[in-house]
């Protein structure tokens, strides 16, 4: 199976270009920090400069080389959208796969408190607690997590009731698997396309609140963040700096959300069988 | 004049290995009655025939006592038993005409026993015989002939007048109808009730169940020189008790079994008795019975067990090893540990509801080891309800479930899985059965892995490609790795009988194993999971709609109405002739012979009463108020205030 889906993935323009962005996204993360022409936090340059051969992207209004900080911004950005949209994913499909199977008063419990959690907008808590306590990104993303996942477990909870009454699932059960092995066989494969469009949807969500918190300023200032960067360019925007200051970061952010969904697409039409010959 | 043999065992020694012909088989026959024998060939039953005649070979030994009115004859001396032979017994023997000596005319081959005992002198022998000859339906012009110009008919009736032809009081036949014509057994069979009704004693060694059946009072059936089972005549088709009977009765072409012969699984030969060593004692001693492809090794049977137990369809581990004893139950005898066919299955009044629909009504049903069961009725009538309530697959509302003589609930509350292991499903759509991520491999190992119940020493791959071997399937690597979606709608089924049949259960239950298959696969499909069924001694749940395909592999039918068994009984006899309105329906609607099933609906269908009323022809008052409770109607049970009879059949 690996060797033909690797041969047949390949060929898949979706997945093409959101690998090869994933590609030159994961390098930046990795290896870009160290390789930065300059400290992103050095304040010695002359404020508000246009590129030049030695400063690609010029400095921005606190004398610091936008290159520099456009490379830190987005692996925090990244970070931060990857850690909520992981957690949010994990918590989900349990939460989803438990309800779903074993159903009955603990799937009642569990769908009250997604209810819940639902009804109350994320971008508020969110302010509010960044304003209020200041806590670190990571305490952030994990409370973003702890929002987001209602949906991803509604989802898996609903395919799981259909999957129950699917047959093999019951021949499985009748064969006597266990709750475990039931979920981990016949449950958890089958629904692969739906953690990619949640791990997906969750990323892309998280990587916005950030931006969103950044751009209100609701991060420390000195963490470097593509959000912040566009708050502070949007203050300048009087002036000519929109295309060295204002959009890089506004293409990044696009760019990093583009690749999600790329990767997510392709990998969900190859992942499932079925899909396979039909989306050709 | 009364016949008895008690006890007797005869050895046929070989060098070192003797063969075990005949063990402690004990038969009596009173005057005007007649005992069949019947067994498989390599029974022992033509050495009984023969043992009686004194004509045992000289490499045999005989134990035990033969007696005609009380005096012993297996001991008497080669000229006293010769006054006895034709005398007092007379044996017809199998194979007709080779018993015949070929240089003499038949007229004096008849007569010569007359003239040999100077009874009467050659003209008076020669009249009596063509008299013996003219009774037996001999004509005239063939009096004069040599044995070579007659046929096979005609040779048994030469032989049996010249059985006659002394008027014995005893008269054993071998096979007499073996290679006859239908016509010729009526014929045969007419002169054995003569002979019974004339008061001998008659000793039928026949293969031929219907026979038997209709002309003996006692039948005995012999398997490897032992009696397993004696029975009443009447209750060798339809009630027998031990599980080699219903098997040898399953195997019999019958006018009247619809189903496709079955055969018992596996194969004996015959016992050999080991001595090894000069000591005559019990311990070097060992009993094996001998079968195809199987070394001298491989067929040693533990000395004590059941003989049957290596081709029996409910045998446990105590069958090896105990002794089995001739156990009286009623008027039957037999040699069986679980006391004969044992209930593998047995619901009492379990129903179902799922909200407030009724699936179920309180229904019984049993099934018995080793046979296959049909359900059939039209859809929604809860034949899969009741199915998986068998398979444990659901629960019941209320009644009980017993499975291998263990309360089925209670079992499965403990210990589900080894319930989950006994009982193997095959569901009506084969390729959502197996999950679509599963490779064939991964599919038909599943219920292996669920059960990590892999012996040391045999690996995965090895049971996988067994039991793919056994549904006729490549094991082939390649194929191993394909996908449901890449497999066609035959092969799927195969590998979903494949996984159901890999944990090696007792009890099959297929909903509708075949219905999502075109009729040549599906022709094949059930082919193989009828052999498997036999081969296998696997007990069968099988639920179909289609009434021609359970007239074709079930033994015993059940028809369902409204989540009611409402006639369960033989196939063949619910089928030929159902009892029940519903289930003729059923069938003429099969033949084409029904134009509106369905009329229009009416209030009486929501009537307390029988759940056939809207559609009932023969509706009487009763039938609106009260529902119908189970009766029994020769073989079969009806729940039906007016049960059809056969003239009730016609005349309607």
């Amino acid at each position: 199976m690996n060797a033909d889906l690797r041969r047949y993935i390949f060929q898949d323009t979706w997945f093409l270009t959101g690998f090869s962005l994933a590609i030159v996204f994961a390098v930046t993360v990795l290896a870009g920090p160290p390789l930065v022409p300059f400290d992103p936090w050095d304040m010695s340059f002359t404020p508000i400069s246009p590129p030049s051969a030695e400063h690609f992207l010029g400095i921005n209004d606190g004398g610091q080389d936008i290159f520099s900080e456009l490379i830190f911004a987005i692996r925090n950005t990244v970070t931060f959208g990857l850690v909520s949209g992981l957690v949010a994913l994990g918590v989900g499909v349990i939460i989803g796969l438990v309800a779903g199977w074993l159903g009955g008063f603990l799937d009642m419990i569990l769908m009250r408190l997604a209810d819940v959690l639902l009804a109350i907008p994320a971008i508020m808590i969110l302010i509010l607690t960044a304003a209020l306590f200041r806590p670190s990104p990571f305490v952030l993303s994990l409370i973003l997590s702890g929002l987001m996942w209602p949906t991803i477990s509604k989802a898996i909870r609903a395919q799981t009731l259909t999957l129950r009454e699917s047959l093999h699932v019951k021949a499985a059960a009748q064969i006597g698997g266990s709750n475990w092995y039931i979920i981990r066989r016949h449950l958890m494969p089958e629904m692969f396309p739906l953690y990619l469009i949640g791990l997906a949807a969750k990323t892309r969500m998280a990587m916005f609140m950030e931006a969103s918190l950044a751009f209100l300023g609701l991060f420390d200032p000195s963490r470097k963040s593509l959000g912040m960067m566009i708050g502070y360019a949007v203050k300048y925007y009087y002036m000519d700096i929109w295309w060295n200051w204002l959009l890089p970061p506004i293409v990044c952010l696009s760019l990093l959300i583009m690749t999600v969904t790329f990767l997510a697409i392709s990998l969900e039409k190859v992942l499932d069988p079925r899909l396979k010959d039909a989306l050709g | 004049m009364s016949f008895e043999i008690k006890q007797l065992s005869v050895i046929y020694k070989d060098g070192s290995h003797s063969i075990q012909a005949l063990e402690e088989v004990t038969i009596a026959i009173a005057p005007g009655k007649c005992l069949a024998l019947v067994g498989e060939s390599g029974s022992g039953k033509t050495t009984l025939g023969k043992a009686c005649m004194g004509l045992l070979p000289s490499n045999s030994a005989k134990e035990g006592e033969i007696s005609v009115n009380g005096r012993r004859i297996d001991n008497l001396k080669e000229s006293a038993l010769n006054e006895i032979r034709w005398d007092k017994i007379a044996m017809v023997f199998q194979n007709g005409a080779v018993n015949l000596n070929p240089v003499h005319r038949i007229i004096d081959q008849v007569a010569e026993p007359l003239i040999q005992r100077r009874l009467s002198g050659r003209v008076e022998a020669n009249l009596k015989a063509k008299e013996a000859l003219k009774q037996m339906g001999v004509t005239e012009e063939h009096l004069y002939r040599y044995p070579h110009k007659l046929s096979g008919g005609q040779t048994q009736r030469v032989l049996l007048a010249m059985a006659m032809i002394l008027d014995p009081e005893i008269i054993i036949l071998d096979e007499p109808t073996a290679s006859l014509d239908a016509l010729s057994k009526v014929f045969v069979s007419g002169v054995i009730a003569q002979f019974k009704s004339v008061g001998k004693a008659v000793l039928l060694i026949t293969h031929d169940l219907e026979m038997a059946a209709g002309l003996a009072d006692t039948v005995s059936v012999l398997y490897l020189g032992q009696v397993l089972e004696t029975l009443p005549a009447n209750d060798l088709l339809f009630k027998p008790l031990h599980p080699y009977t219903l098997a040898l009765g399953r195997s019999y072409p019958t006018m009247t079994t619809a189903r496709d012969l079955g055969g018992i699984k596996g194969d004996a030969f015959y016992r050999l008795v080991h001595q090894h060593g000069r000591h005559d004692q019990d311990k070097y001693k060992h009993t094996h019975i001998q079968i195809p492809d199987s070394s001298h090794k491989d067929g040693h049977a533990p000395p004590a067990g059941c003989l049957f137990q290596s081709r029996c369809t409910q045998a446990i581990d105590r069958c090896k090893n105990e002794k089995v004893f001739l156990n009286e139950i009623g008027d039957h005898s037999i040699r069986c540990l679980r006391n004969g066919i044992a209930d593998i299955l047995e619901l009492k009044c379990v129903s179902k509801r799922y909200g407030d629909v009724i699936a179920l009504q309180p229904t019984d049903l049993t099934l018995k080891c080793g046979e296959v069961f049909c359900l059939v009725g039209e859809t929604g009538s809860g034949k899969t309800t009741l199915a998986m309530i068998s398979a444990g697959m659901r629960n019941q509302d209320s009644g009980t479930r017993t499975f291998e003589a263990r309360d089925m609930d209670q079992w499965a509350k403990r210990e589900y899985r080894s319930i989950a292991r006994r009982i193997g499903v095959i569901y009506q759509n084969p390729a959502e059965s197996i999950s679509p991520r599963f490779s064939v491999f991964e599919a038909v190992a599943e219920p292996l892995k669920i059960h990590k119940t892999i012996r040391t020493g045999e690996s995965i791959e090895n049971r996988v490609s067994r039991v793919l071997a056994q549904v006729r399937l490549s094991t082939d690597p390649l194929f191993l790795k394909r996908y449901p979606h890449e497999l066609n709608m035959g092969a799927i089924q195969r590998v979903c009988i494949a996984r159901a049949l890999i944990l090696k259960p007792s009890l099959l239950v297929a909903d509708e194993p075949t219905s999502s298959l075109d009729p040549s696969v599906q022709a094949k499909v059930l082919k193989l999971l009828l052999d498997l069924q036999i081969e296998l001694g696997l007990t069968m749940l099988f639920i179909t709609h289609n009434i021609g395909l359970a007239r074709k592999i079930g033994d015993r039918i059940g028809v369902m109405l409204a989540g009611r068994l409402v006639e369960v009984g033989p196939a063949n006899m619910v089928l030929s002739a159902p009892r029940h309105p519903y289930t003729r329906l059923l069938i003429d609607s099969v033949r084409g012979l029904v134009k509106n099933p369905f009329k229009p609906g009416s209030e009486l269908a929501k009537s307390a009463g029988c759940p056939f009323v809207p559609r009932c022809p023969r509706l009487k008052d009763i039938c609106c108020k009260t529902p119908p409770e189970m009766v029994n109607v020769d073989h079969c049970q009806v729940r039906c205030h007016f049960p059809l009879t056969i003239d009730r059949l016609y005349e309607s």
